[in-house]
């Protein structure tokens, strides 16, 4: 290390050691608002700021329906330094803005949630890569959000309980490794990852990978039951309810498993043990690419496609529904839809207690939902990539320093977010 | 007439009739299928594909199917019943078993469909009916390797080398399948094959071969070049040096072609690349090749200015000669003494430039002609004279005198003063002249020699003398000290002396922290350190320039390079 590193070094040490004892000194100003709505010039950054002042010990805030969803930081040198490396507007106000602020929050349907503890996140995704990006582990990257990537044995060793918030992307836990036999049967990365899976099976003594995953997506209901945190988008969404429903029903075709799906699998589902969805009907056939009737825009079928259009965000009460009004934070309501091997969901096939926070107008499906279960809660959005319509295989990744002011990626965050939330008893 | 003359008589007025109905019957089937085929066509465009099928269908009963059956399947496709397709198709394959478009549309349709024991026997049918023929083994194979199904295509070419003997009429599916299997080497040989009976698969070939590992590239090229000289191989071996970034290999694939019109044609079309993006020694090369077999005076002159922008004044004189223009002085004037004259200045010959533009003076126009002076007194700055330089701007008139150039002698003499004037009358914006302007603006006083002498150095050619000076200059004038060290960077950095330019770059962000240079500089230091490897140090430079630094204009680039260094977008690899 040169000099002028180890003086930076230096004054980075005698920067943390200033903010350790920060509060008691203050600038002249009390807080930092990071304001969400068009003034803000990054605004994934700008998660990944609060995120990391909550887990650095600061207090915050999310000032809910506030210009955008803007976020409450204490003005400290560290977080002002922070804030421009990451290029995230900041404002500085003062204890009589701030109390002008807080008046017109009062009467209007805003709220301010504290935030007070970081979620523990881990991302279930093979370490290996795979031709196909996953738009919260970019999120996350993008906005310095640290996470740690567990898989099957991760998640068979029984460290789903050392996180508080567990996301799923693109996974298939029909274990069918979504029907991709179809165009890629031959492709080098598909087989190796047949080949994979196989060996994780046979390692935790399951006879196929549809078991093995099985045993994953229950592992991952149980975690929601005790209390976690659960975000899933894309496949994993269906495949996971698919999953949990047919645990005891063989719902997979002979190319996973070596035996045909059970020709009367539907009537033998177990709805009541699923997280979101009820009574959905399998795709029986093994050449069809898709798994049931769960996703409303079946992109992978030809003549059963549905375009894309866009979807609304839902505008909750902010005191009285903090949870989901959290959820739906955005600069924006309407956002443009995209596509992914589960884009949206049917309004039939979700459970009554399913909270609905974005549908399509007019259309018979729903893009985001949210509900609870066991002690925990669930989220899903449907879609592979929210800057990425028409993601393929094969499609590079999206750099998302092109899309900082992403309002499909803040809900993401949103996400990611919610659960350092202080939780305020629902008042309806 | 007897019973069998009048039966003959009817059955030959009956085929009579028959003859006289037929040609209109069949122009009205065509007009009847070319209706219906364009009535299809439209309820698909505006996307009714259910509407459009029963048309497409009975269009296909017409003498020409091929449109209606393509539609057909489009149509069915989209409302996912392919199903449909077989009945009808299965009929026009019995009608017409020779029509390979037929049985490959059965092939993808039953492929996609992922019915694996159709699609085998619909296959083996078509073996059956064509015996001898490779038409079944290379499309069934084609339509494989467009599913990616690699392992299934290989399986039906080794069927062909088996049936048929060899694989040559299906080279080109060989050098597919062996690109997508990651097969490079193989793959180059079988392009190899399939270019060598048809040239005009090259960008075919670039396009397969294009993802060729960086280790395996030389075994590629090896194949490329091997004898006997084959032009489809060498002209695909340069377009994929071009999109693997090493286009002045490119070069060595193309020089040895053999002289005809399709070799010249390839070496302008190369040159021409080279001089947009100017690879002038390339360029040189590429024209001068293609001038070798057919002399084309505007070819030379184009191969002259890249002789002289490469750096050889003495082979563009001999490529555009002066007796290229024949007898017409105007064009001479007006084409090749601008080009000769730069040209001699540049071989420190000013004397002759000089006599050579004051034989064509009458053909200039004022503006040309101090235009002219100042490639002559550049000639003789090149030669140290500066009193000639001066004469010969002052021998151009007023225009001479007072312009750009009488700026530039000022600043080599380091007469600030005339140069802050003068120099600011320059038409066209350089780098250079954006350097010196930015200079005597800074310098204080009238007069600067060191910083002069610098300039001097740099305009004769010695470029790392230059720098040296330019870095010595910033000790004798603080005021501009930090643009003439980053000028010296920046040459450092043409010099190809990295370590030199890292040096000068952290002087200024040390020494000069607030100057204008100090941000870029700051920048470049990071950048170099990032390609060294040294993560920790480019991490401080970068926050300390968005830090100290958060409205310059460069603060967006420092971002964007501190979330390479941190890994935090795609494609950033340390």
């Amino acid at each position: 290390m040169n000099r002028f590193a180890r003086r930076c070094a230096h004054l980075a040490r005698a920067v943390l050691a200033v903010a350790t004892v920060a509060l008691a000194a203050p600038l002249s100003a009390q807080r930092l608002l990071v304001p969400m709505d068009d003034a803000q010039a990054d605004h994934l950054k700008a998660y990944g700021v609060t995120y990391n002042a909550i887990k650095d010990g600061l207090s915050a805030e999310w000032l809910l329906n506030y210009r955008g969803g803007s976020f409450l930081l204490p003005d400290l040198p560290e977080m002002r330094r922070r804030a421009a490396l990451a290029g995230v507007s900041v404002e500085p106000l003062t204890d009589g803005a701030l109390s002008s602020v807080r008046s017109e929050m009062a009467g209007a349907n805003m709220d301010a949630i504290p935030l007070e503890k970081a979620p523990r996140i881990a991302v279930y995704t093979p370490l290996e890569a795979l031709p196909w990006d996953d738009a919260v582990t970019l999120a996350l990257k993008y906005a310095g959000i640290d996470y740690t990537p567990v898989y099957d044995d991760e998640v068979m060793r029984g460290d789903l309980t050392k996180f508080d918030w567990v996301h799923l992307h693109h996974e298939d836990f029909t274990g069918q490794l979504n029907k991709f036999h179809i165009g890629y049967r031959d492709a080098a990365w598909f087989q190796d990852l047949v080949r994979k899976n196989q060996a994780t099976a046979r390692k935790h003594g399951f006879r196929s990978v549809p078991d093995l995953k099985k045993e994953v997506a229950e592992r991952i209901r149980a975690f929601v039951e005790n209390g976690g945190f659960l975000f899933a988008m894309c496949g994993a969404t269906e495949t996971l309810e698919l999953s949990v429903a047919g645990a005891r029903v063989d719902i997979a075709n002979s190319f996973a498993d070596g035996s045909p799906m059970d020709p009367d699998a539907d009537s033998k589902m177990d709805w009541r043990r699923a997280l979101a969805f009820k009574d959905a009907h399998l795709e029986q056939s093994p050449f069809v690419n898709s798994m049931s009737d769960i996703d409303g825009h079946q992109v992978n079928v030809p003549g059963r496609r549905q375009p894309l259009g866009t979807f609304t965000l839902f505008n909750f009460s902010a005191k009285v529904d903090p949870v989901s009004s959290m959820l739906v934070q955005s600069h924006r309501s309407v956002i443009p839809d995209f596509y992914g091997v589960t884009t949206s969901f049917t309004k039939q096939t979700l459970k009554p207690g399913d909270v609905v926070l974005a549908t399509e107008e007019g259309a018979p499906w729903v893009k985001y939902i949210h509900g609870d279960y066991g002690k925990g809660t669930w989220t899903y959005y449907g879609g592979h990539d929210p800057e990425d319509p028409q993601h393929a295989i094969g499609s590079p990744p999206t750099d998302l320093s092109l899309h900082k002011n992403s309002p499909g990626y803040r809900l993401i965050l949103n996400n990611v977010l919610f659960p350092a939330a202080k939780k305020k008893p629902l008042k309806t | 007439m007897g019973r069998v003359a009048r039966a003959r008589s009817a059955i030959l007025t009956m085929l009579g009739a028959a003859m006289l109905v037929a040609a209109p019957g069949a122009a009205r089937a065509q007009e009847l299928q070319d209706t219906l085929v364009v009535r299809a066509l439209e309820l698909e465009a505006s996307g009714k594909y259910r509407e459009a099928i029963p048309l497409f269908r009975r269009a296909m009963q017409g003498p020409d199917p091929i449109n209606a059956v393509l539609g057909f399947e489009r149509s069915l496709a989209e409302v996912g019943w392919q199903d449909s397709l077989f009945a009808p198709l299965d009929s026009l394959i019995a009608r017409r078993p020779q029509e390979a478009l037929l049985h490959t549309i059965k092939l993808r349709t039953l492929e996609a469909m992922g019915r694996e024991g159709p699609l085998a026997e619909a296959f083996e049918a078509w073996v059956a009916s064509t015996p001898g023929d490779p038409s079944p083994y290379r499309e069934f194979a084609r339509v494989l390797l467009q599913r990616g199904r690699t392992s299934a295509a290989d399986s039906v070419i080794r069927r062909a080398q088996q049936a048929l003997g060899s694989t040559k009429d299906l080279q080109l599916e060989v050098a597919q399948l062996r690109a997508a299997l990651g097969l490079w080497v193989a793959s180059a040989e079988a392009w190899r094959g399939a270019l060598a009976n048809a040239a005009y698969l090259d960008q075919a070939a670039v396009y397969a071969l294009r993802p060729t590992p960086a280790p395996v590239r030389d075994s590629v090229r090896r194949t490329f070049l091997a004898p006997p000289l084959d032009p489809g191989a060498r002209l695909a071996l340069a377009g994929l040096e071009g999109v693997w970034g090493s286009a002045a290999d490119g070069w060595i694939a193309l020089k040895d072609l053999p002289a005809d019109s399709a070799s010249v044609a390839a070496w302008t079309e190369f040159g021409s690349r080279a001089e947009q993006e100017g690879r002038w020694l390339l360029a040189r090369e590429a024209f001068g090749a293609a001038l070798r077999w057919r002399r084309d005076p505007a070819l030379a002159l184009r191969a002259a200015n890249a002789a002289v922008e490469s750096g050889d004044p003495q082979g563009a004189l001999a490529l555009a000669p002066l007796s290229d223009a024949g007898g017409d002085s105007a064009a001479a004037a007006q084409r090749y003494v601008p080009l000769h004259a730069r040209a001699l200045a540049l071989l420190g010959r000013p004397l002759v430039a000089e006599q050579l533009v004051q034989a064509y003076d009458r053909f200039f126009t004022p503006g040309a002609r101090a235009r002219l002076a100042r490639q002559v007194a550049f000639g003789w700055v090149r030669t140290g004279d500066m009193m000639r330089a001066r004469r010969a701007l002052v021998d151009a008139g007023a225009d001479g005198d007072s312009s750009e150039t009488a700026g530039w002698l000022a600043l080599y003499e380091g007469n600030l003063k005339t140069a802050r004037l003068l120099l600011r009358k320059g038409g066209e914006s350089t780098p250079e002249l954006a350097l010196a302007l930015g200079l005597v603006a800074r310098l204080p006083g009238d007069s600067a020699r060191a910083v002069g002498q610098a300039f001097l150095t740099l305009a004769r050619g010695d470029s790392a003398r230059a720098a040296g000076l330019f870095e010595a200059a910033a000790g004798a004038s603080p005021a501009g000290a930090s643009l003439l060290l980053a000028t010296a960077a920046q040459l450092r950095v043409a010099l190809r002396d990295e370590a030199g330019a890292v040096t000068l770059w952290r002087r200024i962000v040390e020494q000069h922290g607030a100057s204008p240079e100090a941000p870029s500089a700051e920048l470049e230091l990071a950048r170099a350190l990032r390609r060294r490897g040294e993560q920790q140090e480019a991490v401080a430079r970068l926050e300390h320039l968005i830090l100290t630094h958060p409205t310059s204009a460069l603060v967006p680039q420092a971002r964007r390079e501190l979330e390479l260094v941190r890994q935090s977008i795609p494609g950033s690899s340390p």
